[in-house]
């Protein structure tokens, strides 16, 4: 039955079987040692990414941006062009704008030289269609306070001392200007009012939720299902705690009440954070436990801060100026235009990358500018 | 003995990828093998260098022993053995271990002139594992982000990248492997039911046949996949469940970097909704 | 080397239709006229019917539409019967139960009262379809394990929308009707809980998930491999094992040191596929009603790891910053 085979012939089969699965096998083992040595130096990355790492590692704490992105968004944040120069000291004794104008309420203890300074570059960061017509109107009426901009500008400077004297511990030392959120516009991008219920026909658990409402909607859930008026509620109203955890175990003490709604009201401010800044829950928290201390980053301690912020911002200085909106200005349900994490941050952590306009406008730091000796060059 | 009454005609030599006939034998019921040999070596190495990091932890609690991957400052780099090259020795020995067995499983199915579906199956397991420690490191530029040997913190690790996305559910690939993993455990339950309760029918009757289990299922649901098919359907389930699962986080990074509930708003703004608010 | 693999059925042997087994009235209220699937042949049998449907079924499939098309009706209410913005935001919309404020009782139609209302039918659909399933087999004169594989899926069903709702005094706590809102519904859980990774019934409905997953390959892709000795005649190989289990046998005993037999792997998939939602269950009825923050119960059970405290970008020196923008340039 079976040929018997030349001796010669099965040792030639042999080897070259041997030869064979040996080479086969050479290769495999070969393959993997070339991936864990070579291949990570040849291959690169798909699409090239900066990371930051916030957490001990291994945890995942991690951020990862495509470096394109990061082009764009660094495109974008650059300082406005510095065109005048910074300003000059007050002389002892110089006349100042209060004392020159008629009815400069907020900025008359500025010399003639930066008041006009200063009023051509709100020009430039705010009413740049309009020029100075957008508040003073075409009358050559300055002293006018008919048009509503001019009332609202007011409130405005105020807010922008306020944020810079009182809120430091959220702006730092870079703080903010009319530059930060308005970006050449007259109203800035980044704004939200109150949101419609979705059909007059949704009682309270789906009257906000269940629509995917993308990041360009001012109030969003970011393309999620979840509920979109946590704004409302947490950077307005201030209704209810945004943590939602009982903080013991067995909730016997620090008990929770936090509904499913809850939760998904305080899950969706989060994701307004993390979009806000460009960031993701890992920035803040190591989200294996979000309350608790030891999870916690030190950006966490500044966000609780941003939202206190956030709150006295629209509480004080936005909603009080709905009286003054004209109708065009103001929200569905006839609300004023208010502030979110995004007004000031527009996608990166620090708002204009962490560049500081301050030293150049001391006017805007404070209701008592501090001028730099010998500025500008 | 370590032999069942029937196995001393298939214990026959040959088979062997490599080695010859150096291997080619039994300890009790395993077959050896130099891919036995490499898996055992491979094995104790990643045992032992677990061992050594949960020493260096100082933390004997299984629950607790956690063996992490370098910063992310090191990138591609070789750590140093405290700081994250342990983690790299063990991945290497995983490897090992993991690879050779799975050639083994080919020696033992040539030996048994079976066909391969095991190894290759096991094979998508080794994938998935690959995806999360090897390739998707690779693709980031730093063996930080592999996840860490510990059984509470790779759940920590779990957590974290899926908030890296804010909210992971909204993977494509994520729903798909969550879904085939759903569906294979539902058409298991459903196979060991169906053919335990053909041989094991109710009280008073002979064993059933695949004629009964075909017209059980046909009666439930109007089909019936079959003795064969049953075990082909849930291969691919099961196969399905490993890869879009790999698929899911090697996109995660290398290929998408913000929120995954994003992703959808290319169904948002298909162009066939027209002048449609978004909500 | 080059040998047969089976993967797909090459040759598809067409016969005359099965129409079931016969006896005892068992045939009684069968329907439809039985066709042949090229493609469902490629994988297992390619004919397709008939179907039982019976007055379990009956109601079932009734019952079942009613809460199908609820759902779809209240979803098209949600965005004002605009069918467009229907399909645009169907992943989106959903029936969402009742809110916090109402507790167990009874809310206003458009504020969760259709949810409750769709619940019942849901519910009855789900039963009646167990009963069906349940009768089915005893009619066959089968076992009931797959009746009772299938009540442990509903156990689970059960806790998520009953039973823990009911002990948490609220129905505001039900999983919405919806593709996406369940989802969101599921991260929610498990952030108001303390996350769910340190419940240790997650832990051991996720082992037996993928441990069902692993063995539905080591079990198909086996049977598949002894194919060719017959492998996937099990009943038979059960009653009187041939070479074919001998063989799948031993390449496990070789493998791992250990195998199933023919029906001892059945028993071993059945009970890990019923311990997934079994387990499953147990966790979700025991979150929010007995431990309210599974974090730190771990904590206090001593399994949750502890990392240096090391936080913030800072402490790794990793920052990303953008390019073409200076920081700090206040001088």
């Amino acid at each position: 039955m079976f040929e018997p085979r030349s001796q010669r012939s099965q040792l030639r089969d042999e080897i070259t079987s041997l030869l064979l699965r040996g080479g086969l096998i050479g290769l495999a083992a070969f393959a993997v040692a070339l991936s864990f040595i070579v291949v990570p130096r040849l291959l690169g990355q798909i699409y090239p990414t900066a990371q930051e790492q916030t957490g001990f590692r291994g945890t995942g704490m991690l951020r990862i941006e495509f470096e394109a992105d990061l082009a764009e968004l660094g495109a974008v944040n650059q300082l406005p062009d510095d065109w005048m120069g910074g300003p000059i000291p007050p002389e002892p004794g110089e006349e100042l704008a209060g004392d020159i104008y008629e009815n400069v309420q907020v900025l008359g203890h500025l010399t003639d030289y930066n008041f006009n300074r200063l009023m051509l570059a709100i020009t430039e960061w705010v009413g740049q269609d309009e020029g100075c017509a957008y508040c003073h109107g075409d009358t050559g009426e300055f002293a006018s306070d008919d048009i509503y901009s001019k009332v609202v500008a007011r409130r405005m400077i105020e807010m922008t001392w306020a944020i810079n004297e009182d809120w430091g511990a959220h702006v730092q030392e870079t703080g903010v200007t009319c530059y930060t959120c308005h970006r050449g516009n007259q109203v800035p991008e980044y704004i939200w009012f109150l949101p419609e219920p979705n059909s007059r026909w949704a009682g309270s658990a789906a009257r906000y939720q269940n629509l995917a409402r993308p990041a360009q909607n001012m109030t969003s859930n970011y393309s999620t299902s979840l509920p979109v008026d946590a704004l409302q509620v947490y950077l307005l109203e201030d209704r209810q705690p945004v943590a939602i955890h009982g903080l013991s175990a067995l909730d016997q003490e620090g008990i929770s009440n936090a509904s499913i709604y809850h939760t998904y009201q305080t899950y969706n401010l989060m994701m307004h954070f993390s979009s806000a800044l460009g960031t993701n829950c890992t920035y803040c928290h190591n989200t294996r436990s979000l309350p608790v201390v030891e999870g916690l980053t030190p950006q966490w301690a500044n966000a609780q801060i941003g939202r206190q912020m956030v709150l006295d911002v629209n509480n004080e200085h936005i909603v009080p100026t709905t009286e003054f909106l004209p109708a065009h200005r103001l929200g569905p349900l006839g609300d004023a235009a208010k502030v979110n994490c995004t007004t000031c941050h527009r996608g990166v952590v620090q708002p204009l990358g962490g560049q500081s306009m301050l030293p150049d406008w001391p006017e805007l730091a404070s209701r008592d500018p501090i001028y730099a000796v010998g500025a500008p060059e | 003995m370590a032999m069942l009454s029937f196995e001393k005609k298939y214990r026959v030599r040959g088979g062997t990828l490599i080695g010859g006939d150096l291997f080619d034998f039994w300890v009790g019921p395993f077959y050896v093998g130099f891919f036995g040999v490499s898996t055992l070596f491979f094995a104790l190495l990643g045992t032992v260098l677990i061992f050594w990091g949960a020493a260096i932890q100082g933390e004997w609690n299984p629950w607790l022993i956690n063996i992490a991957p370098p910063d992310i400052s090191y990138g591609l780099s070789i750590a140093p053995l405290r700081e994250g090259g342990l983690w790299q020795l063990i991945t290497v020995a995983a490897h090992g271990a993991f690879i050779s067995w799975a050639l083994r499983q080919v020696e033992i199915s040539r030996k048994l002139g079976i066909g391969y579906h095991v190894p290759v199956a096991f094979s998508f397991a080794i994938l998935a594992y690959s995806t999360l420690v090897v390739f998707r490191p690779m693709l980031l530029g730093a063996w930080g982000h592999g996840f860490p040997y510990g059984i509470f913190s790779h759940l920590d690790w779990v957590s974290n990248v899926g908030y890296q996305y804010l909210h992971f559910h909204y993977n494509p690939a994520h729903m798909l492997a969550v879904t085939f993993f759903f569906t294979t455990t539902l058409a298991l339950s459903l196979h060991g039911g169906l053919v335990l309760s053909a041989v094991n029918p109710r009280r008073g009757n002979e064993v059933l046949t695949p004629e009964h289990e075909d017209t059980y299922f046909r009666d439930f649901i109007g089909y019936s996949v079959g003795t064969l098919g049953i075990h082909r359907l849930g291969l691919l389930l099961a196969l399905n469940a490993g890869f879009w699962s790999a698929v899911c986080i090697i996109i995660s990074g290398p290929v998408w970097t913000r929120g995954w509930p994003e992703w959808w708003n290319w169904w948002l703004e298909l162009p066939i909704w027209g002048t449609l608010a978004h909500g | 080397m080059a040998e047969y693999q089976n993967i797909f059925t090459q040759v598809q042997v067409r016969g005359p239709a099965e129409m079931g087994t016969m006896g005892s009235g068992a045939e009684l209220g069968r329907v439809g006229e039985p066709f042949f699937s090229r493609f469902l042949g490629w994988i297992g049998n390619a004919q397709v019917g008939p179907i039982y449907v019976g007055s379990w079924g009956f109601i079932s499939l009734i019952t079942g539409t009613i809460w199908f098309v609820m759902v779809g009706i209240n979803m098209l209410a949600t965005v004002d019967y605009n069918f467009a913005l229907f399909l645009q935001q169907l992943f989106w919309l959903s029936l969402e139960p009742p809110g916090p404020q109402y507790g167990l009782s009874f809310p206003p139609l458009n504020d969760g009262g259709w949810f409750l209302i769709a619940s019942f039918f849901l519910l009855v659909a789900v039963l009646t379809w167990w009963l069906r399933c349940y009768r089915r087999a005893r009619d066959l004169n089968m076992g009931m394990h797959v009746p009772w594989a299938f009540a442990a899926a509903i156990w689970l069903f059960l806790v998520l929308g009953l039973f823990r709702p009911i002990l948490m005094g609220s129905w505001s706590e039900a999983v919405p009707y919806g593709i996406f809102p369940h989802l969101d519904w599921t991260t929610a859980f498990s952030l108001r809980y303390g996350n769910l990774f340190y419940n240790p019934f997650h832990a051991l409905s996720i082992t037996f998930l993928y441990g069902s997953v692993l063995l539905f390959a080591m079990h198909g892709a086996t049977v598949l491999a002894i194919s060719r000795f017959g492998g996937d005649r099990e009943i038979e190989q059960i009653l009187d094992r041939g070479t074919a289990y001998e063989r799948g046998g031993l390449f496990w005993r070789w493998t791992m040191g250990f195998n199933a037999s023919a029906e001892g792997i059945h028993r071993w998939i059945w009970w890990f596929a019923i311990l997934t939602p079994i387990t499953g269950g147990i966790g979700i009825l025991l979150t929010g009603t007995v431990v309210d923050n599974w974090y730190l119960w771990a904590v206090e059970h001593r399994f949750a790891p502890e990392y240096p405290p090391m936080f913030g970008a800072g402490e790794y020196g990793t920052s990303i910053e953008l390019p073409g923008v200076a920081t700090g340039t206040g001088d």
